[in-house]
């Protein structure tokens, strides 16, 4: 089967886009439309990596929504960060911050990086990403679904 | 009294002067009188040469002054012109050489080192100043000698500096026999031995005496220019030279070797057959391809620079060989053009390549290495020789609006045209001529990028390198003057219009003049105008507008660390070296350049999927003197060896061979 076949045969594998945000933050309103990702895991489990993945996958396609994952802070308008932030992440968090270009924005993903979830009080946990840099917004679950992120993401883009 | 007689005169004069101060006066003043003398003798000379381009010629006859030939001069606009390239180079050598050789410097300051310097300028003076072949020979034999002296003068020093030495001993006494050969040839067959003569008798002599002078003399001429094949001298002697000495060397004496081919070719022979300048054109595309790509892999700086000589000559030679080809075809006027751009490459790369090999030399003084592995950094430590250095690398790299894009783009001009006439041949050459040039073009780019840039730029990758000084003021005087020169040239080439019009015009290549109006480069015969000085100014304008614009319209700026990936402060390690900067290109060119690499992974004694260490080991050979000249040299000595039976030690035999050989003459003598 050739490709162009694969791909007919397939078809459209892309959820139905849902009614783009009626506002956007007013914090992202300079962005024009057009948001750059960047993304730190500051001690996460790694299950809200693999649903940050899947939002920007064929299935959820954040990408049609003007988000991109970028690969540094220099290139990144909104920094997302997962898990609470364990004392080895730290140093490297706000210093991924301090690279960032302004205006900027960090979403904290997932209950960890809300309020350190589960691992609460552990030996390694520093806390919260909100200790570490400031949030500008959040997306609560454990872990948060593609379609939740996204959505997060959208009032950032407008679109 | 004839200007042109006077100025040689001071030349001259000066050189002995300055020769004698060498030897006489006490070391703490010896560079200060050698250096002012190199100047002297550089002004004096430059002086002849521009009253020669302006139209005052010259010629005399001293019987007296040598036995059998006597000594005659004759100059002419087109010895005027290297008259006046290699008086320049001096001039800037002269002022560098005080600070580089002095109390304090790095270079040589022994009494032969310093006092053969203005007798090489002197020496090199005297080639395009020479007006019979004895003459040229004698002239030419001196500037050989003196500067295997001054290529030497670093022997003590190091084992490479005695192997370069003997390798351009041996090639330049072989390619000035080919020379001695060829002239012999010419002479005889011309009957008379001043070039006023040969000039008369030249057209009309045989073709195989006239074609076989000139592939004799371009053998000869080819091999002290550095064209490849004949170069393996090249890059051993300007590396191991003193800098100084390298840099009169590849700025001013290699190019003794294109007026030679000029000399003979248009001049003496008056234009002459195809396949000699499709030869010259083969010869100038090989040296230019083979040279930017050496000097695009070679790691060290006057290794490279040396390299990019050879592809500098090479596009000389190409532009020499489109004129000889344009003009046997019957068309002047692009065949004027083509050799204005040869000669004003050749002035190009003299103020570019003097200023970088001066500029090789202050970094050699400053940080004891030349392998730009071990450099970077520079910028900060010596930011008035970074700079200087730039203008000439700059010009080097052929771009706008460095001094060598003018005139190659002249060549691009004279190549690209397509004339009636041509033939087949030219259909095919020239295009091919083009894509070598461009190709060029780009390696050259890279190249000089990367001198540059690891060079000089980012972090010291050594200790040496971060202890850097900057160099004495008369190095930078020296760097300083060659850099106006190629600002000079660069924006305003139009002045050396009317010399190139005299000397296109003098030569029985017969050429249409070049009318110029200062500012622009008009071309006549082919539709094009260029106007370096606006490219200049619309370049810098709008690099520095978009900057103020970038300032006044751009949001508030903010100082930021160089983003690390969050771990841990950059180090000098991981930036780009010379030897990974030209990795793709080596890559690329991989069958040409057959580089040997070993790649050793050392595990620890636990487990073989650890690594404990990697050693990366590379080695570029040249590979046309290991294939041509290495089986060559061992035949050589293979024979050397074989002889050696024939000398035993006893005198008896030693004086049968001497009645033998006596009776065989005057048995010769007797039959014939």
């Amino acid at each position: 089967m050739g490709l162009i076949d694969k791909i007919r045969s397939i078809g459209r594998v892309a959820e139905p886009a849902t009614e783009a945000p009626a506002q956007r933050l007013p914090a992202a309103a300079g962005l024009g439309g057009s948001v750059q990702v960047r993304h730190v895991d500051a001690g996460s489990c790694n299950g809200c990596e693999i649903e940050i993945g899947q939002a920007f996958s064929p299935v959820y396609d954040a990408e049609r929504h003007g988000l991109r994952l970028v690969a540094s802070p220099r290139h990144a308008d909104v920094l997302t960060v997962t898990g609470p932030v364990t004392l080895n992440m730290a140093e490297p968090l706000r210093t991924t911050y301090e690279a960032m270009p302004r205006p900027r924005m960090v979403a904290a993903v997932g209950d960890c990086a809300r309020d350190c979830g589960m691992f609460a009080g552990g030996y390694g946990v520093l806390g919260p990403v909100s200790d570490v840099v400031p949030v500008d917004m959040q997306v609560p679950g454990c872990p948060p679904e593609p379609a939740a992120i996204v959505a997060a993401l959208r009032s950032l883009s407008g679109r | 009294m004839n200007q042109v007689a006077t100025a040689l005169g001071v030349a001259f004069a000066v050189a002995g002067v300055g020769a004698l101060a060498g030897l006489v006066v006490p070391a703490r003043v010896r560079s200060a009188a050698a250096g002012a003398a190199t100047t002297g003798v550089g002004l004096a000379g430059a002086a002849a040469g521009l009253c020669a381009v302006s139209g005052t010629s010259w010629q005399v006859h001293l019987p007296n002054l040598l036995p059998l030939a006597g000594v005659s001069l004759a100059v002419d606009a087109l010895a005027g012109w290297f008259l006046l390239l290699v008086g320049g180079v001096a001039a800037v050598v002269g002022v560098y050489t005080v600070g580089y050789a002095g109390q304090s410097g790095h270079g040589p300051a022994s009494r032969t080192a310093l006092a053969m310097l203005p007798v090489f300028v002197a020496a090199m003076l005297l080639v395009p100043a020479a007006g019979s072949v004895s003459t040229f020979l004698l002239a030419w034999e001196l500037m050989a000698v003196t500067s295997l002296l001054l290529v030497l003068s670093e022997h003590r020093h190091s084992p490479a500096v005695r192997t370069a030495g003997l390798w351009y001993a041996a090639m330049t006494q072989a390619g000035f026999v080919v020379i001695l050969l060829g002239q012999a040839w010419l002479a005889a067959a011309a009957g008379g031995e001043s070039f006023a003569t040969i000039r008369a008798a030249g057209p009309g002599l045989s073709p195989v005496v006239s074609g076989g002078v000139f592939l004799l003399c371009v053998t000869g001429f080819a091999s002290k220019a550095g064209a490849v094949p004949l170069h393996p001298w090249l890059p051993r002697a300007h590396a191991e030279a003193p800098s100084n000495v390298s840099a009169l060397m590849s700025a001013a004496m290699v190019k003794l070797g294109v007026y030679g081919i000029v000399r003979v070719g248009f001049d003496l022979l008056g234009g002459g057959q195809r396949w000699w300048w499709l030869l010259l054109g083969a010869l100038g595309v090989v040296s230019a391809l083979y040279g930017i790509l050496q000097a695009a892999v070679a790691t060290d700086l006057k290794r490279l620079l040396a390299f990019s000589t050879s592809e500098n000559i090479g596009l000389i030679l190409l532009g020499l060989a489109a004129a000889g080809l344009w003009a046997e075809a019957g068309q002047p006027a692009v065949a004027g053009v083509a050799l204005a751009a040869a000669l004003l490459h050749a002035a190009n790369h003299a103020g570019f390549k003097s200023l970088l090999f001066c500029g090789a030399g202050s970094v050699l003084k400053a940080t004891g290495t030349r392998d730009l592995d071990e450099l970077g950094g520079l910028s900060r430590r010596m930011p008035a020789t970074t700079a200087l250095v730039t203008v000439g690398a700059l010009g080097a790299a052929a771009l706008p609006p460095g001094n060598g894009f003018v005139s190659e783009w002249l060549l691009l001009q004279a190549l690209l045209h397509q004339a009636p006439g041509g033939g087949t041949v030219m259909i095919v050459a020239a295009p091919v001529a083009v894509a070598v040039v461009a190709l060029t073009a780009g390696v050259g780019v890279a190249t000089y990028v990367k001198a540059l840039g690891t060079g000089f730029l980012a972090r010291p990758r050594s200790t040496a390198a971060g202890r850097a000084v900057e160099s004495p003021r008369s190095m930078l005087a020296g760097m300083g003057l060659a850099a106006t020169v190629c600002i000079g040239l660069a924006v305003v080439p139009g002045v050396a219009a009317p010399a190139l019009d005299r000397i296109a015009t003098g030569l029985r290549a017969g050429s249409a003049p070049l009318p110029s109006s200062g500012v622009d480069v008009r071309l006549s015969g082919v539709a094009s105008t260029i106007s370096p000085l606006w490219i200049a100014v619309g370049v810098v304008g709008l690099t520095v507008g978009f900057a103020a614009l970038a300032r006044a319209v751009g949001r508030a700026r903010r100082r930021a660390a160089p983003w690390d990936c969050g771990d841990g402060p950059l180090t000098a390690r991981m930036e780009y070296t010379a030897t990974s900067f030209a990795e793709p290109l080596q890559r690329v060119f991989d069958n040409v350049l057959a580089p040997e690499q070993d790649v050793d992974v050392t595990h620890p004694a636990e487990s073989a999927y650890l690594v404990r260490a990697v050693q990366y080991r590379r080695r570029l050979p040249d590979r046309i003197e290991a294939r041509l000249y290495r089986p060559l040299i061992a035949a050589v000595e293979k024979v050397g060896r074989a002889a050696r039976v024939l000398a035993t030690g006893s005198v008896h035999r030693y004086l049968a061979y001497m009645l033998t050989a006596l009776v065989a003459v005057l048995v010769a003598g007797v039959i014939r």
